[in-house]
C-alpha cells in the first residue's frame, strides 16, 4: 500500500521508470472510483485505453485492489485488451487508512522468443548463404521483422497476417508448419518455417508465432539440372533405344540378304549344271555333224548337198557350245558379286550386332546413372 | 583320189587334235567319230596298242597315237573322241584329243615334207597344210596302217 503522501514520489519515480523497463511499461494513478487520474507511459509501450478521465469497471484489479486494501498482481489475458499484459495494482490510502485510489503498473507481457528477437534475428540472418527473413507474429499481424542483406520480403510490423500465411496454419494446428512457395510470390523459390509460440505459463494457449523464410535458389536450380538432366538422359536413353531397335532391323535384314545371297549362289549353280548340259548337246551335235560330213565324203557327189548340210550342223553345235563358257563367265561374274556382297553384308551384319550390343550397353548404364 | 601312200591329192580333211596339235587326214580314209566306249585290253601287245572294242558288233583295234608318236602322256579329257579310220578295208579306230571339223583344201595350200626330212623318223606325216595363221599335220593313213599292222 501507498500512502497517499508518497504518490508525488512515485510520480517522479515512475517519470524516470517507465522507459527503463524493458519491453515498455505504463504507470497510472487511479481515484477512489476507479477513475485515471495521472498516467506515465513508455516510448515503446502505450495504450489509448488508458487515459486521464478514463473510469475502469468494477471487475477490475483496480477496484479490487482498493476494495480489499491489498496489492494485486494479474496477468491480463489477451482476449481483454488485444495484448497481454501484467498488472500490478496497489491501493493508495490516506492517513486515516482509508484506501482512496491507487497506483497501477501495467507490463506488457512478451514470449521470451519475441523479446530476444532484436538481439538474436540480426546475428542469425546473417548466417544463411543465401539469406534469410525472419518474423515474429502475434495471433493477428507481424511484430517483428528481420531481413538480411541479401533477401528480404516487404511485410511489415503491423501488417494483418494474410489468409496466405502459414502463421494462421500454426496457430491452428498448434504444431510446426512449412510451405515451399516458387519464384511467382516472391521473385525467388522459397521454403517458409513456421513454429508456434506458447504461453510461458500456459503450455496449450498459443501466443505467436516465429517463421523463417529461407530463399531456395540453389536448391531448387540444382533440382531443375537434375530434371532437366533426367530428362534429356530419358530421351537419350529412348533414342537408343530406338537405335537398339533399328539396328536389330538391321540384323534382320542382313540375314535376310545373306538368306538371299545364298539363293543366288545356288541359282548360279544351277545356271552352270544347264550350261553344262547345254555343252553336252552341242557335243553330240557337232560329233553327228562331223559323222554326216564322213558320211556325205563318202557317197562322192551324191552326198555334197548332204555334206553342206552336216557343216551347217556341225557350225550351229560349235555356236551353241561357244555360249557355254560365256554363261559359265557370267554366272561366275554372278557368284564373285554376289560372294563380295555376301561378305560385306556378313560385315554389317556384325558391325550391326555389336551396334545392338554398344546401344544395349548405353541404355543400361543411363537407367543406372538415372536410378 | 586316192593313189596310194604319198598321195596328196585330197580336197577334204578330217581335222583333229592331238596335246594341241591339229592333225590331218583324208576323209576318206574316216568312217566315222564316236565317243571312246570300253576298251578290252590285249594282252603281249605294243605299249600303243589300246586294245580293241566292240563298235556294233564289229572287233576293231585302238591305238593311242600318242603312244605311238611318244608324246608325253596326258590325262583323258572330256572331248576325247575316237575317230573310226576305214584303212582299205582295214577298220582301225584312233584316240584324239578332240575332232573339230572338216575343212576343204587346195592342193596348192599343201607342203608336202622333203625327202631328206621325212627320212629322219617314220614316214607317218608326209605333208603339212596351211590355212591362215594355222598349220595341219598331214597324217598319213596308209603309211601309218603299214608301220601298224604290216611291219609288225
Amino acid at each position: 500500500m501507498v500512502n497517499v503522501n508518497d504518490l508525488s514520489t512515485l510520480k517522479i519515480l515512475a517519470e524516470v521508470q517507465a522507459n527503463l523497463i524493458s519491453g515498455g511499461s505504463i504507470f497510472l494513478c487511479f481515484d477512489g472510483d476507479t477513475t485515471i487520474t495521472w498516467k506515465k507511459a513508455s516510448d515503446a509501450f502505450d495504450m489509448d485505453i488508458f487515459s486521464v478521465g478514463s473510469k475502469l469497471g468494477n471487475d477490475s484489479i483496480v477496484h479490487r485492489a482498493i476494495v480489499e486494501k491489498r496489492t494485486l498482481t494479474v496477468k491480463v489475458p489477451r482476449s481483454l485488451y488485444g495484448t497481454r499484459l501484467m498488472t500490478v495494482a496497489i491501493p493508495i490510502v490516506n492517513e486515516e487508512g482509508d484506501a482512496v485510489g491507487a497506483f497501477s503498473i501495467v507490463f506488457p507481457r512478451l514470449h521470451p522468443v519475441a523479446a530476444a528477437f532484436d538481439n538474436f534475428a540480426p546475428i542469425l540472418a546473417e548466417m544463411f548463404s543465401e539469406g534469410v527473413f525472419l518474423y515474429i507474429t502475434d495471433l493477428q499481424k507481424f511484430i517483428h521483422r528481420q531481413g538480411s542483406k541479401t533477401f528480404d520480403l516487404p511485410e511489415q510490423v503491423g501488417d494483418e497476417l494474410k489468409e496466405s500465411d502459414i502463421a494462421l496454419n500454426s496457430i491452428k494446428t498448434k504444431k510446426m508448419s512449412f510451405k515451399e512457395v516458387d519464384a511467382s510470390v516472391h521473385g525467388i523459390p522459397v521454403l517458409i518455417v513456421n513454429y508456434p509460440l506458447f504461453d510461458e505459463d500456459n503450455k496449450d494457449e498459443i501466443v505467436g508465432t516465429f517463421g523463417i523464410v529461407i530463399p531456395k535458389k540453389t536448391a531448387t536450380q540444382l533440382r531443375n539440372m537434375s530434371r532437366n538432366l533426367d530428362n534429356g538422359l530419358s530421351g537419350i536413353s529412348s533414342a537408343i533405344e530406338q537405335l537398339a531397335a533399328s539396328a536389330s532391323q538391321i540384323h534382320a535384314n542382313e540375314q535376310e540378304l545373306n538368306k538371299d545371297i545364298k539363293g543366288i549362289i545356288s541359282l548360279s549353280d544351277e545356271i552352270i549344271e544347264v550350261s553344262v548340259f547345254i555343252k553336252e548337246i552341242a557335243d553330240e551335235t557337232k560329233m553327228l555333224g562331223l559323222n554326216a560330213a564322213i558320211e556325205a565324203a563318202r557317197a562322192g557327189d551324191a552326198g555334197r548337198g548332204f555334206g553342206v548340210v552336216a557343216e551347217e550342223i556341225r557350225k550351229l553345235s560349235e555356236q551353241s557350245k561357244s555360249t557355254v563358257p560365256k554363261i559359265k563367265k557370267l554366272t561366275d561374274g554372278i557368284k564373285t558379286n554376289v560372294t563380295i556382297v555376301s561378305e560385306k553384308s556378313g560385315s554389317s551384319l556384325h558391325a550391326s550386332q555389336e551396334q545392338a550390343a554398344a546401344s544395349e550397353e548405353i541404355t543400361t548404364s543411363i537407367c543406372l546413372s538415372k536410378s | 583320189m586316192r593313189e596310194g601312200g604319198k598321195s596328196v591329192d585330197i580336197n577334204q580333211l578330217i581335222v583333229f587334235t592331238l596335246e594341241e596339235q591339229e592333225y590331218g587326214i583324208d576323209i576318206s580314209y574316216t568312217k566315222e567319230i564316236v565317243r571312246i566306249p570300253s576298251i578290252t585290253k590285249i594282252p603281249d601287245m605294243p605299249a600303243f596298242m589300246e586294245g580293241v572294242i566292240n563298235l556294233r558288233g564289229k572287233v576293231i583295234p585302238v591305238i593311242n597315237l600318242k603312244k605311238k608318236f611318244a608324246f608325253a602322256q596326258s590325262e583323258k579329257g572330256m572331248d576325247d573322241r575316237l575317230l573310226i579310220l576305214d584303212l582299205e578295208g582295214i577298220n582301225l579306230g584312233i584316240i584324239v584329243d578332240d575332232v573339230s571339223e572338216v575343212v576343204k583344201i587346195n592342193e596348192q595350200a599343201i607342203e608336202k615334207l622333203s625327202k631328206e626330212i621325212a627320212t629322219i623318223g617314220g614316214n607317218s606325216v608326209n605333208g603339212i597344210a596351211k590355212i591362215d595363221q594355222r598349220l595341219i599335220l598331214l597324217l598319213n593313213a596308209l603309211e601309218l596302217k603299214h608301220e601298224i599292222l604290216i611291219l609288225r
